[in-house]
Protein backbone atom coordinates (compact mmCIF):
# COMPACT_ATOMS: atom_id res chain seq x y z
CA UNK A 1 0.00 0.00 0.00
CA UNK A 2 1.43 3.02 -1.23
CA UNK A 3 -0.01 6.47 0.36
CA UNK A 4 -0.85 9.33 -1.94
CA UNK A 5 -0.18 11.97 -0.71
CA UNK A 6 3.69 11.71 0.91
CA UNK A 7 6.65 9.96 -0.96
CA UNK A 8 7.85 6.59 0.86
CA UNK A 9 11.32 7.98 1.85
CA UNK A 10 9.75 10.98 3.40
CA UNK A 11 8.06 8.60 5.29
CA UNK A 12 10.30 6.58 6.23
CA UNK A 13 12.64 9.59 7.88
CA UNK A 14 9.49 10.84 9.53
CA UNK A 15 8.71 7.46 11.42
CA UNK A 16 12.83 6.98 12.24
CA UNK A 17 12.27 10.53 14.12
CA UNK A 18 8.65 10.33 15.46
CA UNK A 19 9.70 8.83 18.92
CA UNK A 20 11.92 11.81 19.75
CA UNK A 21 9.77 14.34 19.01
CA UNK A 22 7.18 12.72 20.85
CA UNK A 23 9.30 12.12 23.56
CA UNK A 24 9.65 15.84 23.97
CA UNK A 25 6.32 16.31 23.70
CA UNK A 26 5.33 14.00 26.19
CA UNK A 27 7.79 15.16 28.85
CA UNK A 28 4.87 18.30 28.86
CA UNK A 29 2.05 16.14 29.55
CA UNK A 30 0.60 14.93 33.19
CA UNK A 31 -0.91 16.37 36.08
CA UNK A 32 1.30 19.37 35.73
CA UNK A 33 1.65 20.34 32.37
CA UNK A 34 4.91 22.22 31.40
CA UNK A 35 5.25 24.00 28.11
CA UNK A 36 7.53 22.65 25.42
CA UNK A 37 10.07 25.83 26.06
CA UNK A 38 10.03 24.97 29.69
CA UNK A 39 11.05 21.34 28.98
CA UNK A 40 13.78 22.50 27.10
CA UNK A 41 14.98 25.17 29.45
CA UNK A 42 14.70 22.30 31.60
CA UNK A 43 17.05 19.74 29.54
CA UNK A 44 19.34 22.02 28.97
CA UNK A 45 19.72 23.69 32.36
CA UNK A 46 22.27 20.52 33.81
CA UNK A 47 24.43 21.58 31.01
CA UNK A 48 23.94 25.28 30.81
CA UNK A 49 24.27 27.41 33.92
CA UNK A 50 22.54 30.48 32.45
CA UNK A 51 19.53 28.50 32.36
CA UNK A 52 17.70 29.06 35.56
CA UNK A 53 14.17 26.66 36.20
CA UNK A 54 12.17 26.29 39.61
CA UNK A 55 13.18 22.87 41.21
CA UNK A 56 9.63 21.95 40.75
CA UNK A 57 10.20 21.49 37.14
CA UNK A 58 13.73 19.26 37.54
CA UNK A 59 12.20 16.94 39.74
CA UNK A 60 9.25 16.68 37.50
CA UNK A 61 11.19 16.37 34.60
CA UNK A 62 14.46 14.33 35.55
CA UNK A 63 13.33 12.07 38.20
CA UNK A 64 9.38 11.36 37.09
CA UNK A 65 9.26 11.73 33.25
CA UNK A 66 12.04 10.92 31.85
CA UNK A 67 12.82 8.17 32.74
CA UNK A 68 8.98 6.45 32.36
CA UNK A 69 9.15 7.88 29.12
CA UNK A 70 12.85 6.36 28.48
CA UNK A 71 11.40 3.56 28.94
CA UNK A 72 8.99 3.25 27.32
CA UNK A 73 10.93 4.07 24.58
CA UNK A 74 13.10 1.23 25.21
CA UNK A 75 10.66 -1.36 26.01
CA UNK A 76 8.85 -0.13 22.38
CA UNK A 77 11.90 -0.77 20.18
CA UNK A 78 12.60 -3.75 22.38
CA UNK A 79 9.36 -5.46 22.12
CA UNK A 80 8.91 -4.25 18.35
CA UNK A 81 12.34 -5.49 17.06
CA UNK A 82 11.67 -8.36 18.86
CA UNK A 83 8.49 -9.08 17.35
CA UNK A 84 9.42 -8.29 14.15
CA UNK A 85 12.95 -10.42 13.94
CA UNK A 86 10.58 -14.00 15.08
CA UNK A 87 8.12 -13.20 12.59
CA UNK A 88 10.86 -13.15 10.02
CA UNK A 89 12.48 -16.15 11.52
CA UNK A 90 9.30 -18.24 11.99
CA UNK A 91 8.20 -17.28 8.53
CA UNK A 92 4.64 -16.13 9.87
CA UNK A 93 4.16 -12.68 10.79
CA UNK A 94 1.53 -13.53 13.58
CA UNK A 95 3.96 -14.74 16.27
CA UNK A 96 4.83 -12.83 18.89
CA UNK A 97 7.76 -11.93 21.01
CA UNK A 98 6.37 -14.03 23.86
CA UNK A 99 6.03 -16.82 21.46
CA UNK A 100 8.58 -19.11 23.33
CA UNK A 101 7.32 -19.26 26.39
CA UNK A 102 9.20 -16.05 27.54
CA UNK A 103 5.51 -14.53 29.18
CA UNK A 104 4.64 -17.06 31.22
CA UNK A 105 8.09 -17.98 32.33
CA UNK A 106 8.91 -13.98 33.49
CA UNK A 107 5.04 -14.19 35.06
CA UNK A 108 5.88 -17.21 37.09
CA UNK A 109 9.32 -15.93 38.40
CA UNK A 110 7.66 -12.93 39.38
CA UNK A 111 5.04 -14.52 41.30
CA UNK A 112 7.45 -16.54 42.93
CA UNK A 113 9.63 -13.83 44.32
CA UNK A 114 6.49 -11.84 45.21
CA UNK A 115 4.26 -14.42 46.71
CA UNK A 116 7.04 -16.52 48.74
CA UNK A 117 10.67 -14.42 48.49
CA UNK A 118 8.87 -11.13 49.77
CA UNK A 119 11.77 -8.18 50.12
CA UNK A 120 15.28 -10.75 49.94
CA UNK A 121 14.97 -11.28 46.08
CA UNK A 122 13.80 -8.65 43.25
CA UNK A 123 11.20 -10.32 41.39
CA UNK A 124 12.57 -8.20 38.41
CA UNK A 125 15.43 -10.44 38.94
CA UNK A 126 13.40 -13.28 38.95
CA UNK A 127 11.20 -12.88 36.21
CA UNK A 128 14.37 -12.29 33.93
CA UNK A 129 15.69 -15.31 35.09
CA UNK A 130 12.27 -17.42 34.40
CA UNK A 131 11.68 -15.62 30.92
CA UNK A 132 15.29 -17.18 30.14
CA UNK A 133 14.86 -20.68 31.55
CA UNK A 134 11.62 -21.09 29.52
CA UNK A 135 12.90 -20.14 26.60
CA UNK A 136 16.28 -22.03 27.26
CA UNK A 137 13.78 -24.75 27.97
CA UNK A 138 11.85 -24.42 24.71
CA UNK A 139 15.32 -24.97 22.67
CA UNK A 140 16.74 -27.66 24.68
CA UNK A 141 13.61 -29.45 24.62
CA UNK A 142 12.95 -28.83 21.16
CA UNK A 143 16.56 -30.34 20.53
CA UNK A 144 18.45 -30.56 17.18
CA UNK A 145 14.98 -30.11 15.17
CA UNK A 146 16.83 -27.22 13.59
CA UNK A 147 14.32 -27.78 10.35
CA UNK A 148 11.15 -28.30 12.77
CA UNK A 149 10.09 -24.95 13.18
CA UNK A 150 6.42 -26.18 14.55
CA UNK A 151 8.24 -28.23 17.03
CA UNK A 152 10.02 -25.26 18.45
CA UNK A 153 6.53 -23.42 18.03
CA UNK A 154 5.10 -25.99 19.48
CA UNK A 155 7.49 -26.74 22.74
CA UNK A 156 6.44 -23.13 23.37
CA UNK A 157 3.18 -23.40 23.91
CA UNK A 158 3.70 -26.60 26.04
CA UNK A 159 6.03 -24.72 28.10
CA UNK A 160 3.93 -21.84 28.04
CA UNK A 161 0.77 -23.82 29.77
CA UNK A 162 3.48 -25.43 32.02
CA UNK A 163 4.74 -22.01 33.26
CA UNK A 164 1.05 -20.65 33.42
CA UNK A 165 0.15 -24.00 35.70
CA UNK A 166 2.65 -22.95 37.89
CA UNK A 167 2.01 -19.81 38.23
CA UNK A 168 -1.71 -20.66 39.04
CA UNK A 169 -0.58 -22.93 41.88
CA UNK A 170 1.65 -20.08 43.58
CA UNK A 171 -1.26 -17.48 43.10
CA UNK A 172 -3.44 -20.12 45.55
CA UNK A 173 -1.06 -20.27 47.98
CA UNK A 174 -0.73 -17.00 47.81
CA UNK A 175 -1.79 -13.83 51.08
CA UNK A 176 -4.44 -11.02 49.10
CA UNK A 177 -1.62 -8.55 49.51
CA UNK A 178 1.32 -10.51 47.81
CA UNK A 179 -1.61 -11.30 44.98
CA UNK A 180 -2.53 -7.91 44.79
CA UNK A 181 1.22 -6.58 43.91
CA UNK A 182 1.00 -10.11 41.32
CA UNK A 183 -1.71 -8.50 39.33
CA UNK A 184 -0.44 -4.97 39.42
CA UNK A 185 2.63 -6.37 38.08
CA UNK A 186 1.16 -9.26 35.39
CA UNK A 187 -0.95 -5.99 33.71
CA UNK A 188 2.41 -4.60 32.74
CA UNK A 189 3.22 -1.09 34.43
CA UNK A 190 5.71 2.14 33.73
CA UNK A 191 4.53 3.89 36.73
CA UNK A 192 7.14 2.93 38.60
CA UNK A 193 9.90 3.47 36.62
CA UNK A 194 13.18 4.58 38.01
CA UNK A 195 16.29 5.44 36.57
CA UNK A 196 17.21 2.12 38.32
CA UNK A 197 15.13 -0.12 36.19
CA UNK A 198 16.81 1.70 32.86
CA UNK A 199 20.68 0.82 34.41
CA UNK A 200 19.68 -2.45 34.72
CA UNK A 201 17.34 -3.81 31.76
CA UNK A 202 18.08 -1.13 29.65
CA UNK A 203 21.82 -2.37 28.53
CA UNK A 204 20.01 -5.73 27.76
CA UNK A 205 17.49 -4.31 25.96
CA UNK A 206 19.69 -2.16 23.83
CA UNK A 207 22.59 -4.88 23.24
CA UNK A 208 19.27 -7.14 21.74
CA UNK A 209 18.08 -4.17 19.83
CA UNK A 210 21.77 -3.89 18.51
CA UNK A 211 22.10 -7.27 17.12
CA UNK A 212 18.26 -8.04 15.73
CA UNK A 213 19.34 -4.31 13.94
CA UNK A 214 22.74 -5.59 12.50
CA UNK A 215 21.01 -8.77 11.37
CA UNK A 216 18.58 -6.61 9.54
CA UNK A 217 18.93 -7.87 5.95
CA UNK A 218 19.99 -11.48 7.60
CA UNK A 219 16.43 -11.85 8.49
CA UNK A 220 15.21 -11.87 4.87
CA UNK A 221 17.45 -14.81 3.99
CA UNK A 222 16.00 -16.35 7.38
CA UNK A 223 12.86 -15.71 5.90
CA UNK A 224 12.73 -17.94 3.48
CA UNK A 225 11.99 -21.84 3.37
CA UNK A 226 14.92 -23.82 5.27
CA UNK A 227 15.95 -25.22 2.53
CA UNK A 228 16.48 -22.36 0.58
CA UNK A 229 18.32 -20.70 3.83
CA UNK A 230 21.01 -23.46 3.88
CA UNK A 231 20.75 -23.78 0.10
CA UNK A 232 22.10 -20.28 0.42
CA UNK A 233 25.14 -20.73 2.56
CA UNK A 234 23.70 -19.69 6.00
CA UNK A 235 24.50 -21.80 8.80
CA UNK A 236 20.90 -22.11 10.19
CA UNK A 237 21.16 -23.28 13.50
CA UNK A 238 23.46 -20.83 14.62
CA UNK A 239 22.05 -17.80 12.79
CA UNK A 240 18.78 -19.50 14.71
CA UNK A 241 19.63 -19.55 18.23
CA UNK A 242 21.54 -15.82 17.41
CA UNK A 243 18.49 -14.42 16.73
CA UNK A 244 16.41 -16.24 19.36
CA UNK A 245 18.94 -15.37 21.80
CA UNK A 246 18.62 -11.28 21.17
CA UNK A 247 15.02 -11.40 21.08
CA UNK A 248 15.20 -12.74 24.07
CA UNK A 249 17.50 -10.76 25.91
CA UNK A 250 15.55 -7.70 24.96
CA UNK A 251 11.96 -8.87 26.00
CA UNK A 252 13.45 -10.99 29.20
CA UNK A 253 14.88 -7.50 29.91
CA UNK A 254 11.63 -5.73 29.18
CA UNK A 255 9.03 -7.85 30.64
CA UNK A 256 11.31 -7.79 33.79
CA UNK A 257 10.88 -4.33 34.21
CA UNK A 258 7.42 -3.11 32.85
CA UNK A 259 5.39 -6.70 33.07
CA UNK A 260 3.77 -8.41 30.79
CA UNK A 261 2.75 -5.58 28.01
CA UNK A 262 1.09 -7.52 25.01
CA UNK A 263 0.46 -7.02 21.13
CA UNK A 264 3.05 -4.17 20.69
CA UNK A 265 5.71 -6.96 18.68
CA UNK A 266 2.49 -8.22 16.69
CA UNK A 267 0.96 -4.54 16.13
CA UNK A 268 3.37 -2.58 15.54
CA UNK A 269 6.05 -4.49 12.83
CA UNK A 270 2.51 -5.28 10.61
CA UNK A 271 1.91 -1.24 10.44
CA UNK A 272 5.53 -0.90 9.40
CA UNK A 273 5.30 -3.58 6.86
CA UNK A 274 1.69 -1.97 5.76
CA UNK A 275 3.93 1.10 5.35
CA UNK A 276 7.18 0.18 3.59
CA UNK A 277 6.81 -3.30 2.85
CA UNK A 278 8.37 -6.59 4.08
CA UNK A 279 12.39 -5.37 3.86
CA UNK A 280 13.91 -6.16 7.18
CA UNK A 281 16.74 -3.71 6.40
CA UNK A 282 13.64 -1.11 6.84
CA UNK A 283 10.94 -3.35 9.13
CA UNK A 284 13.89 -3.72 11.95
CA UNK A 285 14.92 -0.01 12.29
CA UNK A 286 11.36 1.34 11.72
CA UNK A 287 9.97 -1.56 14.30
CA UNK A 288 12.16 0.06 16.80
CA UNK A 289 11.27 3.56 16.39
CA UNK A 290 7.31 3.08 15.57
CA UNK A 291 7.31 0.74 18.58
CA UNK A 292 9.20 3.41 20.62
CA UNK A 293 6.60 6.15 19.41
CA UNK A 294 3.08 3.59 19.98
CA UNK A 295 4.55 2.46 23.89
CA UNK A 296 5.21 6.51 24.76
CA UNK A 297 1.72 7.67 23.23
CA UNK A 298 0.29 4.94 24.85
CA UNK A 299 2.01 6.06 28.23
CA UNK A 300 0.68 8.93 27.53
CA UNK A 301 -3.07 8.21 27.26
CA UNK A 302 -2.42 5.86 30.69
CA UNK A 303 -1.02 9.35 32.29
CA UNK A 304 -3.62 11.69 30.70
CA UNK A 305 -7.13 9.68 29.52
CA UNK A 306 -8.55 9.24 33.39
CA UNK A 307 -7.76 11.24 37.34
CA UNK A 308 -6.46 7.25 37.94
CA UNK A 309 -3.63 5.36 35.87
CA UNK A 310 -4.85 2.72 33.45
CA UNK A 311 -2.09 -0.34 33.85
CA UNK A 312 -0.35 0.02 30.48
CA UNK A 313 -0.72 -3.66 29.33
CA UNK A 314 -4.57 -3.24 29.57
CA UNK A 315 -4.60 -0.15 27.23
CA UNK A 316 -2.10 -1.82 24.94
CA UNK A 317 -4.44 -4.59 24.02
CA UNK A 318 -6.86 -2.71 24.16
CA UNK A 319 -5.84 -0.39 21.76
CA UNK A 320 -3.76 -2.99 19.87
CA UNK A 321 -6.52 -5.73 19.03
CA UNK A 322 -9.03 -3.17 17.16
CA UNK A 323 -6.26 -1.55 15.56
CA UNK A 324 -5.39 -4.92 14.49
CA UNK A 325 -8.83 -6.49 13.14
CA UNK A 326 -8.84 -2.77 10.92
CA UNK A 327 -5.56 -3.83 9.72
CA UNK A 328 -6.25 -7.20 8.86
CA UNK A 329 -9.10 -6.29 7.20
CA UNK A 330 -8.21 -3.38 5.23
CA UNK A 331 -5.11 -4.74 3.88
CA UNK A 332 -5.78 -8.34 3.38
CA UNK A 333 -2.21 -9.58 3.36
CA UNK A 334 -0.56 -7.89 0.57
CA UNK A 335 2.21 -6.23 2.62
CA UNK A 336 2.87 -9.26 3.89
CA UNK B 1 33.36 -27.99 -12.13
CA UNK B 2 33.01 -31.95 -11.95
CA UNK B 3 30.69 -34.03 -9.62
CA UNK B 4 31.86 -37.63 -8.64
CA UNK B 5 29.83 -39.63 -6.50
CA UNK B 6 31.02 -42.46 -4.79
CA UNK B 7 29.26 -44.96 -2.80
CA UNK B 8 26.85 -42.47 -1.91
CA UNK B 9 23.83 -43.69 0.75
CA UNK B 10 20.93 -41.77 2.00
CA UNK B 11 18.06 -43.47 4.05
CA UNK B 12 14.45 -42.39 4.72
CA UNK B 13 12.29 -44.82 6.79
CA UNK B 14 10.77 -46.32 3.93
CA UNK B 15 13.32 -45.44 1.08
CA UNK B 16 16.97 -45.78 0.45
CA UNK B 17 18.87 -44.21 -2.22
CA UNK B 18 22.58 -46.03 -2.96
CA UNK B 19 24.60 -44.80 -5.60
CA UNK B 20 27.77 -46.42 -6.26
CA UNK B 21 29.85 -44.43 -9.07
CA UNK B 22 28.63 -41.83 -10.87
CA UNK B 23 30.26 -38.60 -12.26
CA UNK B 24 28.99 -35.56 -13.59
CA UNK B 25 30.84 -33.49 -16.14
CA UNK B 26 31.53 -29.77 -16.27
CA UNK B 27 29.92 -27.68 -18.81
CA UNK B 28 27.08 -30.63 -19.46
CA UNK B 29 23.08 -30.46 -18.65
CA UNK B 30 22.65 -33.97 -16.91
CA UNK B 31 18.84 -35.01 -16.01
CA UNK B 32 17.98 -36.97 -14.02
CA UNK B 33 14.36 -38.73 -14.91
CA UNK B 34 12.28 -41.43 -13.37
CA UNK B 35 9.10 -41.83 -12.23
CA UNK B 36 7.30 -40.74 -8.69
CA UNK B 37 9.36 -41.52 -6.01
CA UNK B 38 12.37 -43.32 -7.61
CA UNK B 39 14.56 -40.41 -5.20
CA UNK B 40 15.64 -37.67 -8.05
CA UNK B 41 14.36 -34.93 -5.44
CA UNK B 42 16.56 -37.08 -2.50
CA UNK B 43 19.40 -37.13 -4.95
CA UNK B 44 19.63 -33.05 -5.66
CA UNK B 45 19.29 -32.42 -2.43
CA UNK B 46 22.23 -34.81 -1.16
CA UNK B 47 24.42 -33.27 -3.77
CA UNK B 48 23.76 -29.60 -2.71
CA UNK B 49 24.12 -30.59 0.43
CA UNK B 50 20.31 -30.19 1.80
CA UNK B 51 20.72 -33.42 3.30
CA UNK B 52 23.00 -35.14 5.23
CA UNK B 53 25.55 -37.36 3.39
CA UNK B 54 28.30 -39.66 4.66
CA UNK B 55 31.97 -38.24 4.18
CA UNK B 56 33.64 -39.04 1.37
CA UNK B 57 30.59 -39.95 -0.79
CA UNK B 58 30.54 -36.68 -3.05
CA UNK B 59 33.56 -34.75 -4.30
CA UNK B 60 33.72 -31.66 -6.03
CA UNK B 61 36.19 -30.90 -8.10
CA UNK B 62 38.21 -33.59 -5.83
CA UNK B 63 37.00 -31.97 -2.83
CA UNK B 64 34.59 -33.91 -0.34
CA UNK B 65 31.60 -32.16 -0.19
CA UNK B 66 30.86 -32.77 3.74
CA UNK B 67 34.36 -30.68 4.66
CA UNK B 68 32.77 -27.71 3.23
CA UNK B 69 30.95 -25.07 5.04
CA UNK B 70 27.79 -23.78 4.08
CA UNK B 71 29.18 -20.31 2.91
CA UNK B 72 31.78 -22.55 0.71
CA UNK B 73 29.50 -24.90 -0.67
CA UNK B 74 26.77 -22.01 -1.79
CA UNK B 75 29.51 -20.17 -3.57
CA UNK B 76 30.14 -23.72 -5.65
CA UNK B 77 27.09 -24.50 -5.75
CA UNK B 78 23.67 -22.96 -6.34
CA UNK B 79 20.04 -24.94 -5.69
CA UNK B 80 16.82 -23.93 -7.19
CA UNK B 81 13.89 -25.30 -5.47
CA UNK B 82 10.87 -26.62 -7.41
CA UNK B 83 8.79 -23.53 -5.65
CA UNK B 84 9.54 -19.99 -4.57
CA UNK B 85 7.93 -20.14 -0.88
CA UNK B 86 7.91 -16.83 0.82
CA UNK B 87 5.41 -15.78 3.47
CA UNK B 88 6.85 -12.43 2.67
CA UNK B 89 6.03 -10.41 -0.21
CA UNK B 90 9.06 -9.37 -1.04
CA UNK B 91 10.46 -7.30 -4.24
CA UNK B 92 11.62 -9.42 -6.94
CA UNK B 93 15.51 -7.32 -6.73
CA UNK B 94 15.23 -8.22 -2.70
CA UNK B 95 14.42 -11.68 -3.79
CA UNK B 96 17.54 -11.89 -5.73
CA UNK B 97 19.86 -10.14 -3.73
CA UNK B 98 19.42 -12.93 -1.32
CA UNK B 99 21.80 -15.03 -3.66
CA UNK B 100 24.91 -12.64 -2.26
CA UNK B 101 24.02 -14.05 1.32
CA UNK B 102 26.88 -16.97 1.02
CA UNK B 103 29.96 -13.84 0.75
CA UNK B 104 28.21 -11.75 3.07
CA UNK B 105 29.65 -11.80 6.95
CA UNK B 106 26.78 -12.17 9.39
CA UNK B 107 26.36 -8.63 10.31
CA UNK B 108 26.51 -7.04 6.58
CA UNK B 109 24.17 -5.86 4.65
CA UNK B 110 24.60 -5.85 0.33
CA UNK B 111 26.26 -3.33 -0.62
CA UNK B 112 26.84 -1.69 -4.28
CA UNK B 113 28.52 -4.90 -5.93
CA UNK B 114 25.85 -7.12 -4.52
CA UNK B 115 22.98 -4.85 -5.73
CA UNK B 116 24.89 -4.33 -9.22
CA UNK B 117 25.39 -8.20 -9.24
CA UNK B 118 21.57 -9.22 -8.64
CA UNK B 119 20.75 -6.18 -11.36
CA UNK B 120 22.86 -7.84 -13.74
CA UNK B 121 21.55 -11.64 -13.18
CA UNK B 122 17.77 -10.48 -13.75
CA UNK B 123 18.87 -8.59 -16.79
CA UNK B 124 20.18 -12.31 -18.08
CA UNK B 125 17.46 -13.52 -17.97
CA UNK B 126 15.37 -10.74 -19.19
CA UNK B 127 13.35 -9.80 -16.52
CA UNK B 128 15.76 -6.39 -15.88
CA UNK B 129 12.16 -4.66 -15.54
CA UNK B 130 10.67 -6.37 -12.80
CA UNK B 131 12.76 -5.41 -9.98
CA UNK B 132 10.66 -3.19 -8.02
CA UNK B 133 7.68 -5.56 -8.47
CA UNK B 134 6.57 -7.81 -5.64
CA UNK B 135 6.96 -11.67 -5.62
CA UNK B 136 3.29 -12.35 -5.03
CA UNK B 137 2.53 -10.25 -8.58
CA UNK B 138 4.29 -12.77 -10.57
CA UNK B 139 3.51 -15.52 -12.62
CA UNK B 140 4.94 -19.92 -11.97
CA UNK B 141 6.83 -18.91 -15.01
CA UNK B 142 7.75 -15.55 -14.03
CA UNK B 143 8.59 -17.10 -10.45
CA UNK B 144 10.94 -19.74 -11.74
CA UNK B 145 12.89 -17.07 -13.83
CA UNK B 146 13.51 -15.02 -10.41
CA UNK B 147 14.67 -18.12 -8.63
CA UNK B 148 17.37 -18.88 -11.70
CA UNK B 149 18.09 -15.54 -11.63
CA UNK B 150 18.92 -15.56 -7.36
CA UNK B 151 20.98 -18.70 -8.28
CA UNK B 152 22.83 -16.55 -11.04
CA UNK B 153 23.52 -13.34 -8.31
CA UNK B 154 24.87 -16.61 -5.86
CA UNK B 155 27.66 -17.09 -8.72
CA UNK B 156 28.10 -20.63 -8.84
CA UNK B 157 29.83 -22.94 -11.29
CA UNK B 158 27.12 -25.48 -9.87
CA UNK B 159 23.70 -25.51 -10.48
CA UNK B 160 20.98 -27.84 -9.28
CA UNK B 161 17.39 -27.38 -10.12
CA UNK B 162 14.26 -29.46 -9.25
CA UNK B 163 11.77 -29.72 -11.40
CA UNK B 164 12.33 -26.47 -13.03
CA UNK B 165 9.31 -26.94 -15.40
CA UNK B 166 6.46 -28.42 -13.83
CA UNK B 167 3.33 -26.66 -14.33
CA UNK B 168 4.70 -24.52 -16.61
CA UNK B 169 2.96 -24.20 -19.99
CA UNK B 170 4.85 -24.96 -23.60
CA UNK B 171 6.24 -21.62 -24.03
CA UNK B 172 7.58 -20.88 -20.66
CA UNK B 173 8.82 -24.77 -20.68
CA UNK B 174 10.88 -24.27 -23.51
CA UNK B 175 12.03 -20.70 -22.46
CA UNK B 176 13.18 -21.90 -19.13
CA UNK B 177 14.68 -24.87 -20.76
CA UNK B 178 16.34 -22.87 -23.23
CA UNK B 179 17.91 -20.68 -20.71
CA UNK B 180 19.46 -23.91 -18.85
CA UNK B 181 20.92 -23.98 -22.17
CA UNK B 182 22.65 -20.77 -22.48
CA UNK B 183 23.78 -21.13 -18.91
CA UNK B 184 25.60 -24.35 -19.47
CA UNK B 185 27.07 -23.08 -23.33
CA UNK B 186 27.74 -19.28 -22.53
CA UNK B 187 28.90 -19.80 -18.81
CA UNK B 188 30.23 -23.21 -18.73
CA UNK B 189 27.89 -24.45 -16.19
CA UNK B 190 27.55 -27.69 -14.78
CA UNK B 191 23.86 -28.47 -14.64
CA UNK B 192 21.61 -31.58 -13.58
CA UNK B 193 18.15 -31.24 -13.29
CA UNK B 194 14.96 -33.01 -12.87
CA UNK B 195 12.48 -33.47 -15.35
CA UNK B 196 9.29 -35.73 -15.56
CA UNK B 197 8.99 -34.64 -19.63
CA UNK B 198 10.95 -37.19 -21.19
CA UNK B 199 10.99 -35.78 -24.81
CA UNK B 200 12.41 -32.35 -23.82
CA UNK B 201 14.81 -33.96 -21.49
CA UNK B 202 15.92 -35.87 -24.26
CA UNK B 203 16.05 -33.45 -26.59
CA UNK B 204 18.02 -30.20 -24.01
CA UNK B 205 20.26 -32.81 -22.33
CA UNK B 206 23.66 -33.98 -23.00
CA UNK B 207 23.30 -37.25 -20.35
CA UNK B 208 20.41 -38.85 -18.92
CA UNK B 209 20.56 -40.92 -15.58
CA UNK B 210 17.34 -43.14 -15.09
CA UNK B 211 16.60 -43.57 -11.11
CA UNK B 212 14.32 -46.01 -9.75
CA UNK B 213 13.64 -47.19 -6.41
CA UNK B 214 16.76 -44.26 -5.22
CA UNK B 215 19.11 -46.97 -7.76
CA UNK B 216 20.59 -45.65 -11.33
CA UNK B 217 19.44 -48.09 -13.79
CA UNK B 218 20.99 -46.17 -16.50
CA UNK B 219 22.87 -43.25 -17.59
CA UNK B 220 24.64 -42.01 -20.73
CA UNK B 221 23.98 -40.51 -24.00
CA UNK B 222 19.95 -39.71 -24.45
CA UNK B 223 19.94 -41.18 -27.96
CA UNK B 224 22.04 -43.78 -27.22
CA UNK B 225 20.35 -44.87 -24.13
CA UNK B 226 16.83 -44.11 -24.69
CA UNK B 227 15.01 -47.29 -25.44
CA UNK B 228 11.50 -48.81 -25.16
CA UNK B 229 12.07 -51.68 -23.39
CA UNK B 230 14.37 -49.16 -21.20
CA UNK B 231 12.15 -47.22 -20.56
CA UNK B 232 9.37 -49.96 -19.97
CA UNK B 233 11.50 -51.08 -17.62
CA UNK B 234 11.92 -47.75 -15.81
CA UNK B 235 8.11 -46.92 -15.90
CA UNK B 236 6.50 -50.07 -15.85
CA UNK B 237 4.58 -49.01 -18.70
CA UNK B 238 4.80 -50.11 -22.40
CA UNK B 239 6.41 -46.95 -24.80
CA UNK B 240 6.73 -46.51 -28.33
CA UNK B 241 9.72 -44.05 -29.49
CA UNK B 242 9.16 -42.41 -32.85
CA UNK B 243 12.03 -40.66 -34.48
CA UNK B 244 11.26 -38.26 -36.25
CA UNK B 245 14.33 -35.61 -37.99
CA UNK B 246 16.33 -36.63 -34.58
CA UNK B 247 13.76 -35.85 -32.33
CA UNK B 248 11.85 -38.58 -30.08
CA UNK B 249 8.41 -38.76 -29.66
CA UNK B 250 6.79 -40.98 -27.20
CA UNK B 251 3.64 -43.03 -27.11
CA UNK B 252 2.69 -43.82 -23.66
CA UNK B 253 0.55 -47.17 -22.67
CA UNK B 254 1.36 -47.84 -26.54
CA UNK B 255 -0.80 -51.11 -27.14
CA UNK B 256 0.79 -53.56 -30.28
Amino acid sequence: MKSKFISSQRLTWIMLLLPFGLLLFSLGLGPYPLSPSDVIKTLLSPFISAINVPEAFSVIIFRIRLPRLCLAFLVGAALSVSGASLQALFKNPLINEYILGLSSGAAFGAALSLVFLGQNFPPQLAAFILAVVAVGGVLLIAGHSETHLITLILTGVIMTAFFSALLSLVEYFASPYALQSLFFWLMGNLSLATWKDIILAGPLMTFGIIVLLLLRWRLNVLSLSDDQVKALGINLRLEKILVILAATLATAAATSVVGIIGWVGLIVPHLVRMMVGPDNRLVIPLSATVGASFLILADDLTRNLASFEIPIGILTSLIGIPLFIVLLKKTQRVWL
Amino acid sequence: MNIKIKQLKFNYPNFSLEISDLSLTEGRVTTIVGPNGAGKTTLLKCLSGLLTIPPGSVFINGSDLTTLKGGQRAQLISYVPQEMTSIFNYKVLDFVLMGRAAYLPLFSPPGEKDQQLAREALTYIGLNNYAQRSLFELSSGERRLVLIARALAQQAQILFLDEPTTFLDPKNEIEILQLIKKLSLEMKKTIVLTLHNLEVAAAYSERLVFLKKGRVIAWGEPAEIMTESLLAKIYDVSFKIIDWQGHKFLLKGHQE
